[in-house]
This record gives structure tokens, sequence and C-alpha cells, in this order.
């Protein structure tokens, strides 16, 4: 053995297309999503891939486990497995290499379960499949046995008992927890994991990170493991490779990398968040004095004659945001942040205690063009997807009250440059522009009230790292210009310490913790706040 | 289980709600039984003396009322056409007859639409699909009383696997009697045996994309597990609602099917009774319609509880 020792998995030269996806121009192009990857990993290691949504990390672990569509395409290259061509195989023989060789874990914990199968069925199935073969028959009860163990293994309390439940009883990190014992239940070599934590909450994507690493340290299971997080892939992997436009730009050992980027891109990618650089003002423009919020019961507990009892969502919230001030509001999901931001925009009205804006109740303010603006997470969904942008826009200044179709296409043409798009974006479909795109019509189409207070709930969460500190600066832009105040809900720790002035900390409906963000994130006073701080930072 | 319970009583209520509709319309349409059993020449004499023996002068709320009564204690009345035979009587003769039928045709349904519609999506855009396709296009397409007739004529004359219209006693000759039954069974089952494959195939196919079949895909599990292990019972949810509208039109179906293949089931004694203005036995039927239709809604949301997990605990 004078050479080194063959790595676990090597990809070499390996071009992936699909057919192009554009009906109408009649030609029959492939749209190429892998071009000529090459990497390595070897025995025992973790190694990250990290890029923005449709730069091919996905698609990399799609084609190293062999689950790419039907209408991909390998245009060449070979993926070596424990010394098998793995694009050789043939289907039969890639069943067998599936949950035995390789295991993956995906990013969606609440889907990618069998809704009405039971969690012991689940978790037994790649064991079930795989017996054998190479390893001996079980019965039943070795099973359920090893069902148990890896349950308890990935820290399930009560294993026995989750054996019989059902997905829909689990919530999001016990099923990402389900997800890794199925996976694991084989002892795998090579574990993909394709963005694991990013469905989840701050607190439970710490401790699913957790898991993993010990299980790393206790099986040596070699991981691949895909995300967009920086903040992730720096606490878990040894060594990273950047995608970008479905090539690999740069790799190497993940500090070096993250600290001293090389790629022009890398450099994009780890840039920093925008900072706030305004003063906020003294007087207060929005107050809020022990507000409790309700909400019907999900599963309507009431009879015919009897109306549901009211369910509190938020507790004897009281807060204060000054002019000229950006507001954090953080905290785990469940806690009440985008609660609060229905209510003081008026979309939800059931609610204890007073709540004034610019020294009028709030009622009276909804009432009015002043009251406060939405601008929402999910940019996808929020824009009506048979309509123009033009006309999207057009529609929000008709029920301002703008009667003159000129006057309003001049209006929406103007708003579409101040948030920084091009004029053609008025004649476009949501379905032809970008995220980040969308979001910057969101916020303009908020704008458009000329509103004092802007509410933005999770404004950045469905974006990709680069484009969701482009609208960041946007937004710290358009606050700096228009002398607004801001509400920033968000769940992203590092963002809120970046962009707010003061910051609220929400646990189960209750505010636990209120300050100035420097002295909030240097010095917590409450453990749940220290708890969101770690777990964002990562160790 | 009190959702049960709820569901139990709201099915007593509908059908309850039907039954008063159903007999204030009949009291509405004009002609009535007297007419059609007397004839035209009867002196207004005559008439009066029969309303009056049939009890047809009181208001309708009270005839109701003795109707429900009776019919609560399996008492349907007279049957006004044929004298003196008891509805009851009427029915029991010929329920049996319309239930082997209705259940032979749901059992066909059942027993073929699952695996060719898994066979369908298994070898999707083979030419067997693509035939299969077609062929449910004309079954859905061709009027039931024709596919009736073609059934006739292929197995009954060509064939001589039956003789038409030779429909041999169900009490008397039982494997003769469903062997001839399986005829017009199959005349009601294929149109929807087509609809239920297109259905369940395109359920099939939209489970396919979700994420747990990519996730039993990464455990192993070749192409046919994943859909006779995964899919199936996901894909089964919304098909178990759409068998259920179905069984309803399996009974109308059986009214045509019973006509064209002369079998003396209910559906036949149905039009006759309508032409005659048999209101009583009219009555009875519709409710008996009424009945199984709720009830077996009723049995299917139980079934879905059993092969739906999420609605067990608290759920819609």
């Amino acid at each position: 053995m004078s050479e080194m020792k063959e790595p676990l998995l090597r990809v070499n030269q390996l071009s992936v297309s699909f057919p192009d996806d554009d009906p109408y121009d009649g030609i029959e192009e492939r749209d190429s999503v892998l071009s000529s990857i090459s990497f390595e990993l070897h025995d025992g290691e973790i190694l990250g891939v990290v890029g923005e949504s449709g730069s091919g990390k996905s698609m990399t672990a799609l084609a190293v486990i062999r689950l790419l569509k039907k209408t991909a395409r390998v245009d060449g290259g070979e993926i070596l497995f424990d010394g098998r061509s793995l694009l050789t195989l043939s289907e039969e023989e890639l069943c067998d290499l599936r949950g035995l060789g390789i295991s993956m874990i995906f990013q969606e914990p609440m889907t990618s379960l069998n809704p009405v199968l039971r969690i012991g069925t689940q978790v037994a199935e790649a064991l079930k499949l795989h017996q054998g073969k190479g390893n001996e028959a079980l019965s039943d009860e070795q099973i359920h046995r090893e069902v148990v163990r890896v349950l308890t293994e990935v820290g399930l309390p009560d294993p026995e008992g989750v054996c019989l439940m059902y997905p829909h009883e689990l919530s999001g990190g016990m099923r990402q927890r389900v997800m890794i014992a199925a996976a694991l239940i084989t002892s795998p070599k090579l574990l993909i994991a394709d963005e694991p934590t990013t469905a989840l909450d701050v607190l439970t994507q710490a401790q699913i990170l957790d898991l993993l690493l010990k299980i790393h340290e206790k099986t040596g299971v070699a991981i691949l493991f895909i995300s967009h997080d920086l903040h992730v892939i720096r606490r878990l992997c040894h060594r990273v490779l950047v995608m970008y436009h479905g090539e690999i730009v740069e790799e190497g050992e993940t500090e070096k990398i993250l600290d001293h980027p090389d790629h022009e891109y890398t450099k994009t990618l780890v840039a920093r968040i925008p900072r706030v650089e305004t003063n906020p003002g003294s007087d207060p423009v929005l107050s809020m004095d022990k507000v409790t919020i309700y909400y019907p019961p999900r599963n309507g507990s009431g009879s015919f004659f009897k109306k549901p009892a009211l369910e509190a969502y938020v507790y004897n919230a009281s807060l204060t945001l000054y002019e000229n001030e950006i507001l954090g509001i953080v905290g785990g999901s469940g806690s009440g942040k985008s609660t609060i931001g229905k209510v003081l925009s008026g979309l939800h009205g059931i609610y204890d205690g007073g709540i004034e804006l610019f020294g009028q109740p709030l009622k009276e303010v909804l009432a009015t063009n002043q009251r406060p603006q939405m601008v929402f997470q999910d940019p996808y969904s929020a824009l009506n997807p048979a309509r123009t942008i033009g006309w999207s826009l057009s529609e929000t200044l008709r029920s301002h009250g703008v009667k003159s179709a000129s006057e309003r296409r001049r209006m929406a043409l103007e708003m579409l440059s101040e948030v920084g798009l091009e004029k053609e974006i008025y004649e476009r479909y949501p379905r032809e522009l970008s995220g980040g795109q969308r979001q910057r019509v969101c916020i303009g189409q908020a704008l458009l009230y000329d509103p004092k207070i802007l509410i933005a709930d999770e404004p950045v969460s469905a974006l990709d790292v680069t484009v969701s500190s482009q609208v960041l600066e946007l937004l710290l832009r358009l606050q700096k210009e228009r002398n607004m105040s801001m509400i920033f809900i968000s769940h992203d720790m590092n963002i809120v310490r970046s962009i707010c002035h003061r910051v609220v900390v929400l646990e189960k409906g209750r505010i636990v913790e209120e300050g100035p963000c420097g002295e909030v994130f240097d010095n917590p006073s409450h453990p749940y706040t220290r708890q969101l701080i770690d777990a964002a930072m990562l160790g | 289980m009190n959702s049960i319970v709820k569901k139990l009583f709201s099915l007593i209520v509908t059908v309850l709600a039907i039954s008063l509709v159903t007999f204030i319309v009949f009291s509405l349409i004009p002609g009535n039984a007297v007419l059609a059993r007397l004839g035209v020449d009867a002196t207004p004499e005559q008439i009066a003396a029969m309303e009056q023996q049939l009890g047809l002068n009181d208001p309708v709320l009270v005839r109701y009322f003795r109707w429900l009564g009776g019919a609560l204690t399996g008492d349907f009345g007279q049957s006004l056409q044929y004298s003196g035979v008891s509805v009851s009587e009427l029915l029991s003769s010929r329920l049996p007859v319309t239930l082997v039928l209705s259940g032979l045709s749901l059992a066909l349904i059942v027993i073929f639409s699952v695996p060719i519609a898994l066979v369908g999506v298994r070898l999707r855009d083979s030419v067997f699909d693509r035939l299969m396709t077609v062929l449910g296009q004309i079954l859905m397409a061709v009027p039931a009383f024709f596919l009736g007739i073609l059934m006739t004529y292929i197995f009954g004359l060509m064939l001589r696997w039956f003789r038409p219209g030779a429909y041999p006693s169900l009490t008397e000759e039982p494997v003769k009697a469903i062997r001839y039954l399986i005829f017009p069974a199959i005349t009601i089952a294929l149109p929807k045996i087509a609809m239920t494959v297109r259905f369940l195939k395109s359920a099939v196919k939209g489970e396919l994309g979700m994420d747990y079949v990519r996730t039993a895909r990464a455990h192993g599990s070749s192409e046919g597990r994943v859909l006779t292990h995964h899919v199936l019972k996901n894909a089964m949810i919304p098909v178990i609602t759409f068998v259920a509208l179905i069984l309803a039109e399996i009974l109308a179906g059986s009214i045509v099917a019973e006509q064209v293949f002369s079998v003396p089931g209910l559906g036949r004694l149905l039009i006759t009774s309508i032409s005659g203005r048999d209101y009583p036995v009219v009555q009875a039927i519709v409710m008996y319609i009424t009945t199984v239709v709720v009830t077996l809604n009723f049995l299917v949301d139980v079934l879905y509880r059993a092969v739906d997990p999420r609605l067990k605990r608290g759920g819609v």
C-alpha cells in the first residue's frame, strides 16, 4: 500500500443537464445544472457544500444517491463510491445501495415522512429491505429492538411510544430526529444531509446539529452536508465546497475558505450583513400597553350553540416604538412574533389592552391611510400570479384613492425605481421575477401608502444569503430616506443584531427581555435570550 | 368516538328530512292512484269512497305521520297497484336482487380498479397504459343502456353465456341467478371502473411527487414497493370519497340495467310503480335508496378514519 488510501466517494468531471423547460421556443435545448464537478470525500469526513438555491448543491447530492428526476441526464463523468462506479449500476443494485451504503436526510421533515405509516414501520424500512443481503436475516423482534435503539440514540424520549405514533403527532425537530434514525439504522458509510436544519427554528436547529456531530463522533459516518447557512457549515464541516451556477468555484478547509475566501463569489457570500447607521428619535410613534392577543382555538372545541373559548397567543405585551427606530422582535417559532405584526397592521383584531399610534387608538388609525404597512416572508405567494406587477401596484393605489390611471402608472413606475427595479418589471408577471425582485415589489407595494410605520415579518428568510443582504440594504436605505419607523420580525439573531436599534425577545407569547441591541446581545439577562444567541452564533 | 355519534345523529335527521320532503312532493303531484285504479269512467261517488277508504282526504302532515309511524315498524302500507299486496312484501321480494346486483358491481369496481390503476402508473406512457386510457374514455362516454344492449348481444346472443330475459329466481336457483346477474353488474361497473382508474391514477401520480416518496426511495425501496407500500394508502384517501359518490350512481345504474336485462329488482319495480302512481311503493323505494346512500357515506367516514391516522385524534 504505497499509494494514498482511496477516498470513500470520488466524483470525477460530473456533468448533469435537464431539458430546457421553456416549451415555447421550440428549440430542443438542455439546461446544464452541473458542469464537470470533481471532489473527494474521505472516510469519516464531514464535507460541506455551500451555495445559493439553483447553484447545484442538491443536484450534486441527488446525483450521488442516483435519485435525480427521470428527465435529468448525466452527460459525463463518473461517481465512485467505495470502489464501485455508481453510474453503471442497475436499478436493482441501486436499491440495494440506497439506505445501506448511502443514506440521505432531507430539508423538509414535515413532509418527508409518510403520513399514514407508523414511525416504527418507517424507521425499520431500510433495515427490513436490506436484511439478508450481506448481513443476516433478522426476526421482527430483533428489528424492533434495533428501531428502539436508534430512536434512543437520536435522543427521542419514550422510543417505544414513538414507534406507535404517526408523523403528525411529532414536532418538526422530532421528525428530523426520526429521519436521522431511519437513515442511520443500517449503519451506512455515507450520510447525505440536504439542508437538514433549514426548516427548523433556531433552537431546534442547534440541537439537530449537535446530534449530527455526536453521531459522527460515535459512528465515524462520513457526511456530505449541504447548506446555504455559513454558520452551520462552519460549525460542522471539516472541508467545504463552494458552488456557483453548477460549478465548484472554491474548495478547502472550512476555516480558511470562510475567513479568507479567494473567489469573488465566495467573498460576496461571506460578506457582512448591512449595519444600521441612523439614530432613532425620542418621540414614541407606537405604544402597546399590556396587550393580550387571542385566537379562536384551532379545532373548534365549541358546539353548535356555544362559541369556542378564545386562546391567548400573546400575553400582556407592552412595548414602544420610537420615531425613526428599527425595533427587532425575535423568538422561536410559535413565540407570537408574527401575531403582534398582524394586530398592528389590522389583519387580526381580537385583543385586550391599549394600542396607540401617533397618540390615537389603533382602531382609528387603521381606518386611515396612516395605518402601518406590512411586508411578508414569502414573496412567492404574496403576489397575485395571474396579474402583472403593474396591475398589482396600480390596484393598491386605486384602493388608496388615486383615480387617474396615468397617475397610478407614474406613481407605480416611480416606486419601482425607488426599490431598485427596472421599468420593464411593470409589465412582468410574478413568475418571471426572482425571489429578491419579488420581495422588492412587495416592499414597494407597502410603501405606496407612504406609511410612517413599516412592519417586516421575516422579509428575507425565504431568500438566499447574497440576495438577503441586498434586500436588507434596501430596507435600511428606505428607512433612512423616508424617516420611517420599522418593526423587524425575525428568527435570525445575526440580522437583528446588525440592523435593529432595539430588540424585544418573545418566548411563548411573553416578552422576556427588551433593550438596545448592543446590551441585549452582549449581556443577555434572560436564559431564553442566551439560548437564542448561542444557537445563532453556533459556537 | 364522540364525532361518530354526532355523525349517526345527523344521518337519522337526514333520512327523516328526505322522507318528509318526498312525501310532500308526492302529495303535490297531480293525478292519483284512485284514478289510475278505477279508470277515467269512475263516478265521483266511487272516487270519493275509494279516497275515503285509502285515507287520502286527511291533511298531508297527518298522513305523513301516520305513514312514518308505520314505516318505523316496517309497515309501509298497501300497494295501490297490486291490490292486497303490502309494500313490504313487494320490496322484500325485489330488494335482494338489487342488493346482489349492486354488491356485485361494487366488488367488480374495487377489485379491478386498484390493480389496473397501479399497473397503469407503473407502466406509464407505455402502449398498455395508452390503450387503457383510450378504452376508459370510450367506456365513460357510452350510455349505460347501450352498453347493456351490447353486452346482451355479445354475451347473450353471440356467445350464449346467458339467456337474455330468462332470469332464474334468486331464491330457487341462487348460483344460476348470480351467474346471470354478473352481466348487468359488469354493465354497471365498466364505466365506473374507468372513472375510478382515472381518478386513482391521478391521485397516485400526485403522491409520487411527494417528499415521503423520495425518502422511501432513499431507504432503498424499489419502484413497485414505493407504489404498494407507500403511495397506495395515501392515494386511497381521496379515492374513498370518490367511490362513495359512485355508490349512489350504482343504484341509479341498476334501474337501467334491470330494465335492459329484464331483472325483477327494485329498479323495475320503481319504474312500474311510478307509471302506476303507486306512491306508497315509490316512497318506500326512495326511502330505501336514501337510507343506503346515507348509511354508506357514514361507513365511508368511518373507513376514512381507519385509513388516515390524522383524522383519529381531534382533527377535522
